[in-house]
């Protein structure tokens, strides 16, 4: 007998639907094939399922079975497709019994991978899979989805879709058999998810380093990439992971945004819904290309990817491999990704706020005021010249973390309440955080561009317009400095941040002098 | 660009150095001029120059050539370009006095450029050898051919050990005059220049008390302005140091900063401000 189960594949972020055919043949030789381009993983589901079904207490047919995954020329993998091969052997050797024409199969999807012992494991992508769900129903008959019970939280956000988290194969054939019923899982809003995040890393936790916390702020307010420079030690850091705190919270789009490239990636703990903090992503320079920007067979997120929505720390950015820091390039432009491969063609979102900390010579003391450099000139020289331009050309802040004396910040006097910037905490930075980005947000009310540092030349000019102090101060440092066009460009976005984080609706001279402390150096 | 070789038997002070020098190559634009000589200032210090070896070399060479000294250097990287650099910017004669041979093709893309610039501007380029590459012997034996050229030796921040000690040795030795600039006793790039001055092998250099004058001046203009330049004129200072002393926030002293350097007042490198010499 011919059964047809339906489940889904997921290419990147985009899911397609599967049909798994099986057919279980009275004449021929015994045996189990599975056809459709399937890969390691599938091909080696054919033991996963005769020995789950077996310690099932159900019998696996010694008959002659073909499993077709269609479409034929869609590439498959991994051990999602378990839970509708065994289904549908069970169905077409008539183990379920209950009337096929009644069970609407066309609304149902099972995805999941079995255990030897017939219990479901948290699979990935289960996200994705209530999404597809959602998105292709009909408005009379709800799609209903059967997934492991692991991961089955991730689609309990997915509205209008019933899902039945399943803990093994038993609990599923009684339920098919409508011996005993699998109880639905109860639908979680996502507002309820990501109320106001806590802080994990706390600004007021970093001794001194004021003019850093600053230009911290202004990074998250306007969306610019950040690069620090200073030696080892100085709390560079624990700088950056504090700046996810400082961002505003996700809201409900952004989680879920975030979460499907988290489900994709399987990187969600089991029992974990969605993702309800900003990423921070930190890794370490030993990363390869693809480990970057995202890459395999069957291409699976990179690290770019994994920071969507937040932020990507590179710690000592000169020693990343260069090629590494190019492929950077795509995403700091465009938000996303396009990895290219013989199997599949993927996009994913890499809409992430760039933090670098580079120390200032390859030992790492230059400028240290008690320690002593040992690199010469030259080494310094073929140090920094390992971040190309075109990257140092997306990064709108730089700023000097220098090394700060204990005893100079103990003894100091305490810094006067209620200056912005100074000794605040996460929380108070992040209010005045989102109140720039509510001006931002009325501002590109018109444009398809949220923040400052989105913004291309010709907003630039009609955005913010230069008083005659203000442009003459940016023309004084232009001609002294010899600055490009570019950073020109970048210093008036700067500027127009300082100004929104002071509520100012022009860029006055001082939100200019200010902005020109974080201009390029070297 | 001419070139030519002197006779080095036939300079004075040359009869004097061993192992003696028989012939100078050289390479300028106007070619080789005796009277160069007459006043001539070798300034001398470490590959590894710190932001302070900096300040000093922007110091001494203008003073320098502003006296009609001609300014000697090795041209290595470090004090010797920076003094080369220093020179050339105040409109002064540098020659160069290389570690290698004249016809050398083996230097590194910035010595060649830093050559061509010398030259270009109507500086010297002087070698005893044609194209010896430059070894570990090799620099140790220039050393004594600049201590031969100049009529007094500046030294700026050099380790115990190091070359510009060998052209201080063979300055002694021919009678000239040393000077030290002394530097922080917690660097080891100034142990040797204070060493010179404790162990009285060279005078100490202090340069001539200008900057209070200014302070005072500005202080009438602007009394914000005046607050940071007292704080500046003993050290060099980041803008957290400076927020932190006036009691300011770093906003508002970054933007000040920004305004004071665009106008020349002070000067910035890698985050720390100082009033520029």
């Amino acid at each position: 007998m011919l059964v047809k189960v339906r489940s889904v594949a997921n290419v990147g972020l985009v899911t397609m639907p599967v049909e798994v055919e099986v057919d279980v043949a009275e004449a021929g030789f015994p045996g189990f094939t599975i056809v459709g381009l399937a890969g390691k993983a599938v091909e080696e589901a054919r033991e996963r399922v005769k020995t789950a079904i077996n310690n099932s207490g159900m019998d696996f047919p010694s008959k002659k079975i073909t499993v077709n995954l269609a479409p034929a020329d869609l590439p498959k993998d991994g051990g999602a497709y378990d839970l509708p091969m065994a289904v549908g052997i069970l169905a077409a050797s008539g183990q379920l019994n209950f009337q096929l024409p009644f069970f609407n199969f066309k609304n149902t999807i099972f995805y999941g991978e079995l255990s030897l012992d017939g219990s479901l494991r948290a699979t990935k992508g289960v996200l994705l899979v209530g999404l597809f769900a959602q998105q292709t129903q009909n408005s009379k008959i709800k799609t209903q989805i059967f997934v492991p019970i692991e991961s089955a939280n991730e689609a309990a956000v997915v509205e209008g879709i019933t899902v039945y988290p399943v803990r093994n194969l038993i609990e599923l054939t009684d339920h098919l058999n409508e011996v005993k019923q699998i109880k639905k899982l109860g639908k979680v809003e996502v507002k309820e998810l990501v109320e106001e995040g806590g802080v994990e890393y706390d600004l007021a936790e970093v001794a001194g380093q004021e003019q850093a916390k600053r230009a911290l702020s202004i990074a998250a307010a306007g969306g610019h990439n950040l690069l620090m420079w200073g030696p080892p030690g100085t709390g560079k850091t624990m700088l950056a992971r504090a700046m996810p705190g400082i961002l505003p919270s996700l809201n409900s789009a952004e989680a879920l945004e975030v979460t499907r490239v988290y489900s994709v990636a399987g990187l969600l703990e089991p029992g974990e819904s969605l993702v309800r903090r900003r990423p921070f992503r930190s890794p370490h320079h030993g990363v390869s290309a693809a480990g970057m920007i995202g890459g395999g067979s069957n291409p699976l997120p990179g690290e770019v990817s994994l920071a969507h929505l937040g932020v990507l720390f590179l710690d000592e950015m000169p020693e990343f491999p260069r090629s590494v820091l190019e492929g950077l390039r795509q995403p700091m432009e465009d938000g996303q990704v396009q990895i290219v491969r013989a199997a599949a063609h993927v996009s994913y979102p890499a809409s992430f706020t760039l933090v670098a900390a580079v120390n200032p010579c390859p030992c790492g003391y230059l400028g240290h005021p008690r320690r002593e450099c040992r690199c010469s000139d030259k080494q310094i020289r073929k140090y920094r010249a390992r971040m190309s331009g075109p990257i140092l050309d997306r990064i709108d802040l730089h700023v000097q973390v220098p090394a700060v004396e204990t005893d100079k910040l103990s003894s100091s006097p305490s810094l006067p309440a209620g200056k912005a910037g100074l000794g605040s905490s996460s929380k108070e930075v992040r209010k005045k955080v989102i109140d720039s980005r509510k001006i931002q947000d009325l501002r590109f009310r018109d444009e398809s561009i949220f923040t400052n540092s989105q913004m291309k030349n010709k907003q630039v000019r009609k955005y913010c317009p230069l008083t005659g102090e203000s442009e003459r101060i940016l023309r004084l440092a232009v001609e002294k400095w010899d600055l490009s066009a570019r950073a020109y460009f970048k210093l008036i976005k700067v500027a127009r941040t300082i100004a929104d984080l002071a509520g100012e609706k022009d860029i006055l001279p001082v939100h200019m002098a200010e902005a020109l402390q974080y201009r390029q150096v070297g | 660009m001419k070139q030519g070789v002197v006779d080095a038997t036939k300079i004075p002070n040359f009869s004097a150095v061993k192992p003696a020098v028989k012939k100078l190559f050289w390479r300028g634009k106007d070619g080789w001029d005796e009277s160069w000589f007459d006043h001539a200032a070798a300034v001398v210090g470490s590959r590894r120059i710190t932001e302070y070896g900096r300040r000093v070399v922007d110091k001494i060479v203008p003073q320098l050539v502003n006296g009609g000294a001609t300014v000697i250097s090795g041209m290595m990287y470090g004090v010797d370009q920076a003094a080369h650099r220093a020179c050339m910017a105040s409109g002064g004669r540098t020659v160069a006095v290389l570690g290698w041979g004249i016809d050398y093709k083996g230097i590194t893309a910035e010595d060649l450029s830093i050559m061509n610039e010398i030259i270009e501007k109507g500086g010297l380029v002087v070698s005893e050898w044609e194209d010896q590459a430059g070894t570990l012997w090799t620099f140790p034996q220039r050393d004594r051919i600049m201590a031969a050229l100049a009529d007094e030796v500046y030294v700026v921040e050099a380790a115990v050990k190091s070359g510009s000690m060998i052209t201080v040795e063979w300055a002694i030795k021919l009678g000239k005059r040393v000077w030290a600039v002394p530097g922080p006793v917690t660097s080891r790039v100034s142990d040797g220049t204070n060493r010179l001055i404790a162990e009285k092998k060279a005078q100490m250099w202090l340069p001539e008390q200008q900057v209070s004058q200014r302070t005072t001046n500005d202080a009438k203009s602007d009394d914000k302005n005046a607050d940071i330049y007292r704080l500046l004129e003993n050290e060099t200072l980041t803008v957290d140091e400076l927020a932190r002393k006036l009691m300011r926030s770093v906003n508002e002293m970054g933007a000040q900063l920004s305004v004071m350097t665009l106008s020349g007042e002070i000067k910035e490198k890698d985050g720390k401000y100082f009033i520029g010499g």
